[in-house]
């Protein structure tokens, strides 16, 4: 009781310190991770079983965390060191692929195939969004898109907020369709043994049709303003050619054949039996083989501030799991729902959502995967369908407010840099529609496929 | 050309701060950035920024904002960095200046040129002179007092390292209820004159 008592305690002051940024966040996990350890295995259980289980630095050591043979069930305990790997290695290669000028590259290129039109540069950025997201990291998405979409604005004379906007949209969506798109699917990947493809059939489908109904949606609410202050008569000479934004051609030539590598061995990760941790350090490994000059460069770029923030987090989400707090949690949702799965989709989906629009999303799918897996034990629904609805529900309502995620942040603070500050009546009333829409809908298909 | 000075000056409410700011803009014949440094800013970038009025010297609020790698989703300190940059940009071109409050004491810390001054004030006469500016009523100058002392102690802290009115983040703290708003002018006009001497020699 005691132990459940601290665990209780230290998760509630972990998010109350994460969302009040009264220190960094990394510092509150790691510091909740170690009052973890020490009030709720050392105090409270007397247990140093539970605090190598949770640590599970074995897992590195055996051969089912590099290489598969078969089928995993995955594990949820403790410090999910497959998660970290992956995250790392994907780090570098972001960070070796803009050092080249990959992703101002890429911008610049679509740019010029749209003839620097304004709707078919807000269509086709919005895509490239969702497309981008679906394999890098949200931030650096939204970083290079915002800055170059505020570059144009300027010279084609156009408001950048809707176009903005709109990016960070669907790069939250495009993170949703794909394993490694954004670190809840990440985390329930690896926790539950789901592969890249898995997503990409399930959630990736449903992002599909969701991506539809958005570009439908921002296409119609800013359609107006887009047009209203386009410039017909446009000096292009003064636009950066798409050649002339990569900073090293060896390297953006290296960068993108392993960012295609890359791509291909998610897509066929079940198969060749490679685990995303090998992945990770795969890419990881050439692109610093590769950029040996700038290796270390490459590795002072790497946010080690998340990665100490997921460790810190997996040990407190322990500490709920060894104590059972999440066993009592998922019997109270399944007594809602009277074990019914519609009702059980519906909670998880809509409370995954509006948790998401305002508390970090990472420790919220973290806490929520012992929590489906329990329900699936013990009412014998799919964990399959649970896990997609978890994932929807995470990776979409963190869009709707200014705060419910990175790139939200990232997108928001940019653009205010040059002027177009955003506050949280316009972004809400933009984007909040956009998010109930696309839960909706994700529910709906998850209804009218599974069940 | 003309030496480049910036002066900065930071004020209790009441204090007749601003005054002074104004009149040594005009003693020096230079610009004077208060509430007009929006207007300034939405001038340069060609945008019309009426509606972040109200975020102008308001402290962030850590509930409904949100830091990732250094960006922020707080309005308020979003304008607060265009108003830095628009400032840095003025100091980096050899323009003078005389800028109220907005941190500038610490953001300009680096230039030579930079005056920073911090105006305070005795509470009687803090509450009289606004009583008497704002046709209030003790009671409504005593709170109103309170009220912008404590926002602007709260938008200076949040973000700057040292603390709002601490004499140690200024180059000179000034009571100008001792002498009144005109000498007080005198005699900071005299010390920034000697500083502007001293820096020639």
């Amino acid at each position: 009781m005691l132990a459940q008592v601290f665990a209780v305690i230290i998760f509630i002051a972990m998010f109350v310190f994460i969302v009040t940024e009264i220190v960094e966040r990394h510092v509150v996990s790691l510091i909740c991770a170690l009052l973890t350890i020490v009030l709720v295995f050392g105090v409270g259980m007397h247990s140093m079983a539970a605090v190598i289980e949770t640590i599970n630095l074995k897992s590195i050591f055996v051969r089912e965390f590099w290489y598969l043979s078969g089928e995993t069930s995955g594990s949820s305990a403790g410090i999910n060191w497959e998660t970290i790997l992956f995250i790392f290695g994907m780090m570098v290669m972001v960070e070796g692929m803009a050092r080249a000028g990959f992703f101002r590259w890429l911008c610049m290129r679509i740019a010029k195939l749209v003839n620097y039109q304004v709707i078919p540069l807000f269509i086709t950025f919005m895509v490239l969004a969702t497309v981008l997201a679906m394999f890098i990291d949200s931030i650096t998405v939204i970083l290079f898109l915002a800055a170059v979409t505020i570059e144009l604005s300027q010279l084609l004379k156009f408001n950048p907020v809707p176009m903005i906007l709109s990016e960070i949209f669907c790069a939250n969506l495009g993170g949703a369709a794909t394993m490694c798109g954004d670190p809840p699917n990440i985390i329930i990947g690896t926790s539950l043994g789901y592969s890249f493809m898995d997503f990409v059939t399930n959630t990736g489908v449903i992002a599909g049709v969701c991506l539809a109904a958005v570009l439908v949606y921002f296409y119609l609410i800013f359609r107006k303003e887009l047009r209203a202050g386009a410039s017909k008569s446009v000096d292009y000479s003064s636009l950066p050619s798409p050649e002339s934004t990569i900073t090293d051609k060896k390297g953006f030539s290296v960068s993108c054949a392993i960012f295609a590598v890359a791509i291909v061995l998610l897509v066929t990760h079940a198969q060749t039996g490679l685990t995303v941790s090998t992945i990770g350090c795969i890419v990881a490994i050439a692109t610093l083989v590769t950029s040996w000059k700038y290796a270390i460069l490459l590795l002072k770029k790497v946010d080690y501030k998340t990665l100490l923030f997921f460790i810190g987090l997996f040990v407190v989400i322990g500490g709920l799991e060894q104590t059972g707090i999440l066993e009592v949690m998922a019997a109270f949702i399944g007594k809602i729902s009277g074990g019914n799965v519609m009702v059980m989709i519906a909670i998880i989906i809509w409370l995954s959502a509006i948790a998401s629009a305002f508390v970090d999303n990472i420790p919220f799918a973290t806490t929520m995967i012992p929590i489906i897996k329990s329900l699936s034990a013990a009412y014998g629904v799919d964990l399959t369908i649970l896990a997609w609805t978890l994932a929807m529900g995470t990776d979409i309502g963190g869009s709707s407010t200014p705060i419910g995620a990175s790139a939200n942040v990232v997108g928001i603070a940019t653009a205010s840099r040059e002027g177009y500050v955003i506050k949280w009546g316009l972004y809400c009333r933009k984007m909040m529609p956009a998010t109930v829409m696309v839960v909706l809908i994700s529910m709906l298909m998850i209804y009218f496929r599974y069940l | 050309m003309e030496k480049q000075l910036i002066v900065s000056v930071g004020r209790e409410y009441g204090s007749g701060g601003h005054e002074i700011a104004e009149k040594l803009s005009k003693y020096y014949k230079i610009q004077l950035f208060d509430h007009n440094l929006l207007d300034a800013i939405a001038a340069k970038k060609n945008l019309n920024m009426d509606h972040l009025k109200g975020l102008d010297e308001k402290h962030k609020n850590p509930l409904s904002s949100r830091t990732v790698r250094g960006f922020s989703s707080s309005p308020e300190e979003n304008l607060l960095y265009l108003q830095f940059d628009y400032l840095r940009d003025k100091a980096d071109s050899g323009e003078s200046f005389v800028i109220v409050g907005r941190c500038s004491e610490t953001i300009l810390k680096q230039y030579n040129s930079l005056v920073s001054i911090f105006v305070l004030g005795d509470r009687d006469k803090k509450v009289e002179r606004i009583m008497r500016l704002y046709q209030m009523t003790e009671s409504q100058a005593v709170r109103k007092i309170r009220e912008k002392d404590m926002k602007r102690r709260r938008y200076h802290n949040s973000f700057c390292d040292r603390k709002w009115g601490d004499s140690r983040n200024y180059d000179i703290s000034i009571n100008s209820s001792k002498l009144g708003i005109d000498t007080t002018v005198e005699l900071l006009t005299d010390y920034i004159d000697r500083r502007r001497n001293r820096q020639e020699d």
